[in-house]
């Protein structure tokens, strides 16, 4: 994966056109759109504190857009977290997380995970995405794995919604967030919960 | 001989006063910026909605030597944070924990099980909406450690249950099948007391 120093903007929706034509002149292929429901789509990070317990922290709600064309087993995904937005139920801890040695929020407003390698159950439901995350402008390969993946119509909104748990573990140390190493453990998890709204009927 | 047994008895006595002076309780006060209280409930079975309870207070009594312990635990519903406003205000409302009527909740464990000196169990009752229940915390992880920025000894760990919401009496979305089953994870760390 191609990793930079630099701020990693997000593709333009150009690109993301781009893709759908160049899905849609496949054969049978349907790619179809859908956007990140923003109230059931949240990522939660768990850090061990001195070998003892979990310090949890919510990131969203994630913002950005997928497709999906199950049938060709292909798709895209590209979200944007605003990382000012952390949220641990500390007011002092989410304020001393958004200075420049740990998310670095004014310098990186966001953090980007974009990712077109999907790999797919026998059931047709994705099982992993690997694409390449974005913090404090260092990109690093990350490899989400799908804990329980579905489509369904939600009776709410009448439309196809799919979406599923996802976790993913990083190195914090490898984004350059050393602070407080040992005590709070380098390995972070993180637990994706994504659910996207088809854009199209 | 008689002399002999009563010598025995004495040591016998004396090594029980002494296991007994060993074996000393020692108060923690529940360190608000390392305990929080998380919910897990599923989402149509797709996702996982997730809600922490921000505002709670306890203290946890712990005798590892004669490894027993009992905990306090109060929580203030109306603290729930999901990260939506309008989810917040409905598992505020009677629907669910109707923190007007009943702001707080409650967990007391007082069955304390051990694996070797670690805390493996915690078993108790969780009084929520006026209603209580049996409630048997599992440990995932348990260490103590001394805390070089408080200079005391911290004791805490990672706990985990699952609860059956309707025996405390909330049904809201049983009907349209949301999950009766509830996914408790629970980080708690107690600072030792003076």
């Amino acid at each position: 994966m191609c990793q930079h120093a630099g701020v990693a903007a997000p593709p333009a929706p150009s690109s993301i056109l781009a893709l759908a034509l160049l899905l849609a002149g496949q054969a049978g292929a349907q790619p179809v759109a859908y956007a990140l429901d923003p109230s059931h789509s949240f990522t939660t990070f768990e850090v061990l504190h001195f070998d003892t317990a979990t310090i949890r922290g919510r990131f969203g709600p994630l913002q950005g857009e997928v497709l999906l064309d199950r049938a060709a087993r292909r798709g895209r995904v590209q979200l944007a977290i605003d990382t000012a937005a952390v949220s641990t139920g500390l007011p002092v801890l989410d304020a001393r997380l958004r200075q420049d040695d740990m998310l670095a929020s004014t310098a990186h407003p966001q953090a980007f995970f974009v990712a077109e390698d999907f790999s797919f159950g026998a059931d047709g439901s994705v099982a992993a995405v690997t694409g390449e995350f974005t913090l404090r402008g260092a990109g690093r390969s990350l490899q989400l794995q799908a804990l329980r993946f579905r489509c369904y119509t939600s009776p709410v909104l009448r439309r196809e919604v799919c979406g599923g748990d996802f976790v993913a573990t990083l190195p914090r140390s490898a984004f350059g967030i050393t602070h407080s190493l040992p005590f709070v453990a380098d390995t972070v998890r993180l637990l994706v919960q994504v659910e996207a709204i088809r854009q199209t009927p | 001989m008689f002399r002999t047994s009563l010598i025995a008895a004495a040591l016998a006595a004396t090594a029980l006063t002494s296991t007994g002076a060993l074996a000393q309780s020692a108060t923690y006060a529940l360190d608000p910026t390392h305990t929080f209280v998380t919910f897990e409930v599923p989402h149509f079975g797709v996702t996982t909605n997730r809600g922490r309870f921000d505002k709670k207070a306890g203290t946890v009594q712990l005798d590892k030597a004669g490894k027993t312990g009992k905990v306090e635990i109060t929580i203030e519903t109306g603290s729930i944070n999901s990260g939506t406003e309008a989810f917040n205000k409905h598992l505020q409302s009677k629907d669910f924990f109707n923190s007007a009527e009943f702001p707080t909740a409650k967990f007391v464990g007082d069955k304390f099980v051990f694996n070797g000196d670690k805390v493996a169990e915690v078993s108790g009752t969780l009084t929520l909406l006026g209603k209580t229940n049996p409630v048997t915390l599992k440990a995932t992880n348990f260490g103590c450690y001394q805390n070089p920025m408080l200079k005391v000894e911290v004791c805490g760990g990672d706990f985990e249950t699952t609860i059956v919401r309707s025996q405390w009496g909330v049904n809201w979305g049983l009907n349209f099948g949301f999950s009766d089953n509830v996914r408790l994870v629970i980080q708690a760390e107690g600072v030792k007391q003076p």
